[in-house]
């Protein structure tokens, strides 16, 4: 039994001292899929031709295809990618709840319902979608959130609460869509989820709250282990647990409703990658969390070259390819809960 | 020294706390014994400021806790709860977690932060498994791991809610030298224990809990002798003189023995 628990002890050490390498070799997963995600579509483009596009600017084929197709596409995912699964990674852990993820407890569904709604109001008003998505991302978690602690849930009913709040969420966006059939154009991408619509112009307002969404986070990385220890220890170690709970529940919204209000609702980003990088490099957040960004960024680019590659010349929503792989992992990690309750 | 004058106070409107009064000296070890919700716990979780009281007082070296922010009453009060939350980081993560009160931003570890990290799992036992996942120890493994980690905390005053739970025989006892070494140190230690042979042997004062209230404060063997525990946990104390050992009866099966 000793030996066993030393032998786990030495393949911890060789992650601990292998962090740097790891983060480098994800870092490089993301160059190279942020690549092929230029390079490959229905018309494939060699890293030359794609050199000689950028170079070349928005005059030619090439050019025009580069800029205004698959610059944005990459650009989106990479986006998107990162912020959904570190805000997935920030709600498990202040909810404690590893069934927990942006998609799961209806924080998409918010920022998506709050999106069309915006868009039904105010048709011309683009660039106050991330804030009208914010709001709903906002609402969802902190509904969420109240329910768990006012009825001391237990971890699965928190999910169940949250696909509670999801479907009001979603019958709230059908009911828009209904009311005002001309509200989004190609609202059921949006509904689903996909890189189709997106422009730089959309993802101008949003980078810029993803980026200081990331930040926040790194910085609140020591505080993100502390407060997954649990509220009684984390304030007898000195945190100020509602500010900072409140602090990155705002953070965690902002990230996945900035997400949201470019891609639509993208479900299982926010579930699968805390897990895979958890797994690969540990749980301490000073690691974890950008091995989330930069995963979450390739798994996305990687999924969205599927999602125009599998049928090409036609095309498949990125949603539909995330949710095949990420509906057998949630029912995965579903099994492996139920299979650890029944062994205690 | 801890002080608590006039306590009431629980949850919500709910009160558990009855008029509180104690004081516990620098250098002490203290046992908090009592019957099952008496308020052992909620007392534990008001003296590190978790619980607001409804009225009364706590003072530490004559101040009130209420009035200190959260880093300066961590750096002086630690406290273990009963069940912890198993994050999935390493016994050294989770040890290094006990600088926090000390860490300014970038909530880096000094070489000292360092070394009173190694110092407290050397202390607590836990050492041999530093980089081992928490999740994956046996409940014991888990137990000394948040031991050391109140250690790394080096405050004044540690309050400990049921320490020897999932603890062996040797582990328990290795924890009450840890206590009596905290003691020597000048630390104050109270303690909650269900453990009575342990709590009468270990601790200098046992501090006897019925109803929401406190019944007596006394040293150990007096607490036995006059009949205090008897009152608040309904047994019979006998104490062993060859052998220095308390033996337990319910007072039930003793009466029926006697008839």
């Amino acid at each position: 039994m000793r030996n066993g628990v030393t032998r786990i002890s030495s393949s911890r050490t060789f992650y601990t001292q292998n962090n740097g390498l790891i983060l480098l070799g994800m870092a490089g997963l993301v160059m190279i899929s942020a690549l092929a995600g230029i390079c490959l579509g229905s018309v494939q483009l060699s890293p030359a031709e794609v050199f000689n596009a950028i170079m070349s600017g928005e005059s030619t084929p090439n050019g025009r295809i580069v800029y205004c197709i698959r610059l944005p596409r990459v650009l989106g995912s990479l986006l998107a990618g990162s912020a959904l699964a570190l805000s997935g990674a920030i709600i498990q852990a202040v909810l404690g709840n590893p069934l927990a993820s942006p998609g799961v407890i209806g924080v998409n569904a918010g920022a998506g319902f709050f999106t069309v709604l915006c868009s039904a109001l105010f048709p011309a008003a683009v660039s106050w979608l991330p804030a009208a998505a914010f709001l709903g991302a906002f609402a969802a978690v902190a509904a969420v959130y109240l329910i768990a602690r006012k009825t001391g849930a237990s971890k699965m009913t928190i999910v169940l609460a949250g696909v509670a709040i999801s479907s009001l969420f979603s019958a709230g966006t059908d009911t828009i869509t209904e009311l005002f059939p001309e509200t989004l154009s190609g609202i059921n991408s949006f509904k689903i989820g996909g890189m189709n619509n997106v422009t730089l112009e959309k993802l101008t307002p949003a980078w810029l709250i993803i980026a200081v969404g990331i930040t926040a986070a790194l910085l609140m990385s020591h505080e993100i282990d502390l407060i997954s220890l649990g509220d009684k220890t984390a304030f007898t170690l000195g945190m100020n647990v509602r500010a900072v709970r409140l602090a990155l529940l705002i953070t965690a919204a902002a990230l996945a409703g900035a997400a949201v209000s470019f891609t639509g609702v993208l479900g299982f980003v926010g579930l699968i990658i805390p897990h895979i990088c958890g797994r690969i490099i540990g749980f301490d957040s000073r690691v974890k969390l950008p091995a989330c960004v930069l995963c979450g960024a390739a798994f996305v680019t990687l999924c969205d070259i599927i999602s125009r590659t599998l049928f090409s010349p036609s095309e498949i929503s990125l949603g539909i390819v995330i949710s095949y792989i990420g509906v057998p992992f949630f029912i995965y990690l579903l099994l492996k809960k139920r299979g650890g309750k029944h062994r205690a | 020294m801890l002080e608590i004058c006039q306590l009431c106070g629980g949850y919500g409107r709910k009160e558990v706390l009855k008029n509180i009064n104690a004081a516990f000296s620098h250098g002490t070890i203290t046992s908090v014994i009592g019957r099952n919700g008496c308020g052992k716990s909620t007392l534990l979780q008001m003296c590190c400021g978790l619980l607001k009281p409804a009225s009364g007082r706590i003072l530490l070296d004559g101040r009130d806790i209420s009035e200190m922010k959260h880093i300066e009453l961590a750096r002086k009060v630690s406290y273990m709860e009963q069940v912890h939350t198993v994050g999935n980081i390493t016994v050294r993560s989770l040890v290094s977690h006990g600088r926090f009160p000390y860490l300014g931003y970038p909530r880096r570890l000094t070489e000292y932060d360092r070394h009173i990290v190694e110092d407290s799992m050397r202390r607590a036992g836990i050492y041999d498994f530093a980089e081992s996942s928490i999740a994956e120890l046996s409940g014991g493994q888990q137990q000394r791991a948040y031991i050391a980690m109140l250690l790394a905390q080096d405050a004044d005053v540690l309050l400990l809610d049921e320490p020897s739970t999932y603890l062996d025989i040797s582990s328990q006892l290795e924890l009450m030298r840890i206590a009596a070494e905290l003691k020597l140190s000048g630390k104050t230690v109270i303690m909650v224990l269900h453990d009575l042979n342990m709590a009468l042997s270990y601790s200098d004062i046992t501090l006897v809990m019925k109803d929401g209230g406190v019944i007596a404060a006394l040293p150990s063997a007096e607490a036995a002798e006059r009949g205090f525990i008897q009152e608040a946990l309904g047994v019979s104390v006998f104490y062993d003189e060859k052998t220095g050992h308390y033996f337990f009866g319910k007072d039930e099966i003793h009466e029926k023995s006697n008839t």
